[in-house]
């Protein structure tokens, strides 16, 4: 039974929502997590990959050794994290990577994109829940140059490949206006190897899909259009992504991990702290933030329903 | 706020007689990061007024992957670090030194990268180096020293590097000068890049844009200054309401402004993400952050209110 104990709360204390740079230094060094989804995720983030490879991963040349250090890090985060469920045994070059929980154990040699059957990035992202984006930092700017995508919230991996961080950005609200955009690439370039990051982002998803990739909007965008007060605790869900940042001192790139969670709004109201901020920032968000997120169609049945559950309180 | 690393110096070699080579290994036996081309660490050496903080670029050209290498000139009348590790460190010592980081990257677009060095600035080029012989780029070195006894890692460059290298030494018979003309025989999309005195800096980077070099071509290595570490209070004025805060020496800006009902937004609370930042007016500031560039803590208009200080007064254009 997920609860709301299992979901990652993203607002601070401000009843006030609005884009800023919300990171905070990651303590525990883990870019991953494992929940108790694991492997039902892993198996559909692997159906996507082999039934859509074009819209679900991308690299570009010339980040091979930077998708070998992600697959360094990761690996090592998964050993020491979760050493009763992950294995490395190092000889001679040669890496036996054991996955205990799908039973899996891949041997390559560590550097030698010939010994794996599919690029390391890709490799090392079908043993884990996030999704995994590649930013390279060349010449003073990020570039998005490799990642895999599987369960992105309303965006397209092959639409943003190659693009650089503004261009990415360009489409949320307030972003180009202010400095905003300018204090967050200069915030991300100036990451260090050994203290990383995280940041929380949040939307609303009609529906419980976590694939909701751009290209598919046609199947799951219309469930926004029937939504009700009656139905939102059921129909309506609450996305969190957990963010995490590094820098990959040999490469020089940043690996942005992206935790997908999702609880439906029912479960989410259970605990009232919860259902009485959400309310107010949900009726104070700007317009221009709710059409961004895609909540306008709806907005109003979920308000009408969390204020008719505030009211039983 | 940022991690540190435990290194043991493995060996010490004299390159020149003023140059010495330092060799550190984790202080677990484990790897050290690996690093990009043109990367640093600040050293943290122990004084008995406390630490000072000192930034060497690193190479590794021992045989042996997961080590960091440094090189030091004891510079005349030195007091500080260069000093400290000529005349106090010694083999098995262990120190605490930052993770690498890169403020002198090498160009991703370049067609050919060009380095000019002099004397003890050749060391951003050999980790630099190392990584476009890897990769198989087109590379060129231009060295100046003052004979080849004084040229640092002469024999090394000499060796590995038979075709990229180019030496100039200003004493002795046939004294050969490095000049800011050489920068006229390289060919468009070329990336420069520059280390070494000051004045070696200027004067090539003004040659090179007056030879029509885009600056975006033009790179040259500077460290950041070494930080104060002792706080103290001071005072600011709230432009808007007039109100006055004093900040005693163990709180920070941010804190007093919040408990005064001044709702500065703010995340990470160690100088990294930028949220905090506040608007001065009037005032000297103390920059402790690692976020503002060089130039904006210069400006004087700006502060991270989580960890920078006044100087004095300050007024806040709040």
């Amino acid at each position: 039974m997920i609860s709301h104990f299992s979901l990652p709360y993203p607002f601070s204390d401000s009843n006030v929502y609005k884009y800023s740079n919300n990171a905070a230094l990651l303590h525990t060094k883990n870019a991953i997590e494992l929940t108790d989804r694991y492997l039902d995720e892993i198996s559909l983030k692997r159906e996507l990959l082999t039934k859509h490879p074009e819209r679900c991963y991308h690299s570009s040349p010339h980040t091979m050794a930077a998708q070998w250090e992600i697959v360094d890090l990761i690996i090592n985060n998964l050993v020491t994290y979760y050493p009763d469920k992950f294995e490395l045994e190092k000889k001679d070059g040669q890496w036996i990577f054991s996955n205990l929980l799908t039973k899996e154990t891949a041997s390559f040699k560590f550097g030698d994109r010939t010994t794996l059957e599919i690029e390391p990035l890709d490799f090392i992202g079908r043993h884990v829940q996030e999704d995994l984006i590649l930013m390279m930092q060349r010449d003073g700017d990020l570039i998005l140059d490799a990642g895999q995508l599987c369960f992105p919230a309303n965006w397209s991996l092959y639409f943003n490949s190659e693009m650089n961080f503004k261009e990415i950005h360009s489409p949320i609200p307030g972003f180009q206006s202010d400095f905003l955009v300018d204090r967050i690439l200069q915030f991300l370039m100036r990451i260090e190897a050994g203290t990383p990051w995280e940041r929380k982002n949040w939307s609303l998803m009609a529906g419980s899909r976590l694939d909701s990739s751009l290209e598919t909007f046609s199947e799951w965008g219309q469930a926004r259009k029937r939504v009700t007060k009656e139905n939102a605790g059921e129909l309506v869900h609450f996305r969190v992504e957990v963010q995490k940042l590094f820098r990959l001192p040999k490469s020089n790139g940043i690996l942005f991990t992206i935790h997908s969670h999702m609880l439906s709004l029912e479960k989410f109201i259970q605990h009232t702290p919860w259902l009485e901020q959400f309310y107010a920032i949900l009726r104070e968000l700007p317009k221009a933030i709710y059409d961004y997120k895609g909540i306008s169609l709806y907005r109003e049945q979920v308000l009408d329903y969390l204020e008719a559950e505030l009211k039983k309180r | 706020m940022h991690s540190k690393l435990q290194v043991r110096v493995r060996n010490i070699i004299e390159e020149t007689s003023t140059i010495k080579r330092f060799t550190l290994e984790a202080n677990d036996h484990s790897m050290l990061p690996y690093f990009s081309g043109g990367s640093h660490i600040t050293t943290f050496l122990p004084y008995p007024s406390g630490t000072l903080e000192r930034q060497y670029s690193i190479f590794n050209i021992s045989p042996e992957s997961g080590l960091f290498e440094i090189a030091v000139h004891l510079a005349d009348g030195s007091t500080g670090g260069s000093r400290f590790w000529h005349q106090n460190v010694q083999v098995g010592d262990v120190l605490s030194v930052s993770y690498p980081k890169n403020y002198f990257p090498l160009s991703f677009q370049a067609k050919r990268h060009v380095f000019y060095a002099a004397g003890i600035g050749i060391t951003p080029f050999l980790s630099m180096m190392a990584e476009l012989a890897e990769k198989k780029s087109s590379f060129e070195l231009h060295y100046a020293a003052k004979s080849k006894e004084q040229c640092g890692f002469y024999d090394y460059i000499s060796k590995t590097y038979p075709h990229q290298c180019h030496f100039y030494f200003s004493n002795g018979d046939g004294a050969k000068r490095l000049l800011p003309t050489q920068l006229l025989n390289h060919r468009i999309g070329t990336h420069v890049y520059f280390c070494g005195p000051e004045n070696l800096i200027q004067d090539f980077t003004t040659a090179a844009k007056s030879y029509g070099y885009p600056s975006f071509n033009i790179h040259a290595e500077r460290f950041a200054p070494p930080q104060k570490k002792e706080q103290q209070a001071f005072q600011v004025k709230i432009k808007r309401s007039g109100k006055q805060l004093d900040i005693p020496v163990n709180s920070s800006l941010l804190e007093v402004l919040l408990q005064h009902g001044i709702n500065v937004p703010f995340s990470c609370r160690a100088g990294g993400c930028g949220t905090c930042e506040v608007r001065v007016v009037k005032g000297q500031i103390d920059h402790y952050d690692s976020f503002l560039t060089e130039e904006e803590q210069r400006s004087n208009h700006m502060m991270l209110s989580c960890v920078s200080r006044g100087k004095g007064r300050l007024v806040l254009d709040l």
